[in-house]
């Protein structure tokens, strides 16, 4: 448990600092999910305040969710460059403080980024008269995030060796994280829309989004070691 | 001598599926509401029950497999059935539209099912996809299991679609709490059609690993050949 803790420690202030070593790797997905929010934007304003609050939740999941998988699948190139996944053969981690301090560095990357989507979202709805901010839209977020950060890494990490990464990324990720989406639009939706509390929600949308959250995590954390391991 | 099973092995299979289909279009009632049209139920519901349950289930217990003991076998074993449930998966959907023209009056609708079963299709062609991007190991075994498992994990959610969704799709009316809303003849037809399909997926899926084996076997001969 010592060894444990004392790898996840180090591997996790590793990483932390090869991210912030490497800013335009933090900064891309923030400016994709910018450009992406803007687009949307523009498409659909002026808009009918019908289906105003629909669209805000619709266009701010999206572009987290596309800025999110140009992070994950780009998790594992710094340890590929220091041909880390040759030395680690070596001295080999343990799997599960490996994913854990990958996963702790990917949620809080994108902690940062469902922050300034979600601001910056928040910040070009400010002509409309509906208060659209909501700590409550934000933790479903966040939720989502748990869940859709733990299949990015173990796809992430599935694709190291596949020939076509770019293509069958995408390809793995937007179907298999889309009952997470799903359940985090339609949370939202119930919040804002008929404002339903968190509480009310978690016999319905918010319970199937832990539970796919539960899902996700475990299957990940054991799988993960399977994917590292040596031929 | 071994081609001439496989060849009887398929014929017996499309026997099977026929006698079926007889029988369903020629012993049950048409449906008061839908008409006649409603017996292409029984191509739909056994394809997507084979897609959904037999090819799943497969998948799910290969895949476990390939993790526990790796081999290429075992890896063969899994990727025959994403073959067949990839079949299966696309009958479903080609069926599913037909019956939505004549029932709803569209080809197709952004329902939860139908987008669901559409998203299997996809991850298992996506799961061939990866397992020929991959050089053959056991690295490839590992990863293409992880993924089959992944898969199994979306099987549950398209077959709840519909009641946790506000959906077209009508609910489920064959296990049903409260008893079913089936007429008995159209409920036995479909067992019996279920049932055959079953059986006709899994002659496919011997005949598909017996063929990738045979592949496999020509490849490694080939290189001990040349080397």
């Amino acid at each position: 448990m010592t060894t444990f803790l004392r790898q996840l420690t180090s591997l996790t202030t590793h990483f932390i600092r090869v991210e912030l070593a490497n800013l335009e790797r933090l900064l891309s997905p923030i400016l994709f999910s910018t450009t992406i929010l803007i687009l949307f934007f523009f498409a659909f304003s002026p808009m009918d305040q019908e289906v105003f609050v629909k669209v805000y939740i619709a266009q701010t999941f999206l572009s987290m969710f596309f800025a999110l998988q140009i992070g994950f699948a780009r998790i594992f190139e710094p340890d590929d460059q220091d041909d880390a996944f040759t030395l680690l053969r070596t001295y080999k981690p343990i799997p599960e403080a490996w994913f854990l301090s990958k996963y702790i560095v990917i949620t809080l990357f994108g902690v940062l980024v469902i922050s300034s989507t979600m601001g910056l979202s928040i910040f070009f709805n400010q002509s409309i008269n509906i208060s659209v901010a909501s700590w409550s839209v934000f933790l479903v977020a966040i939720l989502a995030l748990l869940g859709i950060a733990a299949l990015g890494l173990l796809l992430s990490a599935m694709m190291l060796k596949a020939d076509a990464k770019q293509i069958l990324y995408p390809l793995l990720y937007f179907p298999l994280t889309t009952p997470v989406l799903l359940a985090a639009v339609q949370c939202s939706q119930e919040i804002l829309i008929n404002n339903m509390s968190l509480s009310e929600l978690l016999s319905s949308w918010l319970g199937l989004l832990l539970v796919f959250d539960a899902i996700y995590i475990i299957l990940s954390t054991l799988l993960f070691g399977e994917l590292v391991k040596s031929e | 001598m071994r081609e001439s099973k496989d060849i009887l092995a398929g014929l017996i299979g499309l026997v099977l599926v026929f006698i079926g289909w007889w029988y369903a279009f020629s012993f049950t009632p048409v449906d008061a509401q839908q008409g006649a049209v409603y017996r292409i139920i029984y191509i739909h519901v056994p394809a997507a029950a084979s897609a959904l349950g037999l090819c799943s289930l497969g998948l799910l217990v290969t895949s476990i497999w390939g993790l526990l003991k790796p081999s290429e076998k075992i890896l063969q074993a899994s990727r025959s059935w994403v073959e067949v449930g990839l079949i299966f998966t696309t009958i479903t959907l080609l069926t599913g539209s037909i019956w939505g023209k004549s029932t709803w009056g569209t080809w197709w609708t952004w329902d939860a099912r139908l987008t669901t079963t559409f998203l299997l299709a996809i991850l298992l062609l996506a799961y061939l996809l990866l397992y020929n991007s991959l050089r053959q190991g056991k690295q490839r075994i590992r990863i293409c299991s992880v993924l089959g498992i992944l898969i199994c994990v979306d099987v549950p959610i398209i077959y709840k679609s519909v009641s946790w969704w506000r959906t077209l799709h009508q609910p489920s009316s064959i296990i049903e709490q409260g008893g079913r809303t089936m007429d008995p003849a159209m409920y036995n037809a479909l067992l019996l059609n279920i049932f055959l399909i079953a059986i006709f997926s899994t002659l496919l899926w011997m005949i598909r690993f017996k063929n990738l084996r045979l592949h496999d076997q020509m490849t490694q001969d080939s290189f001990e050949g040349v080397s």
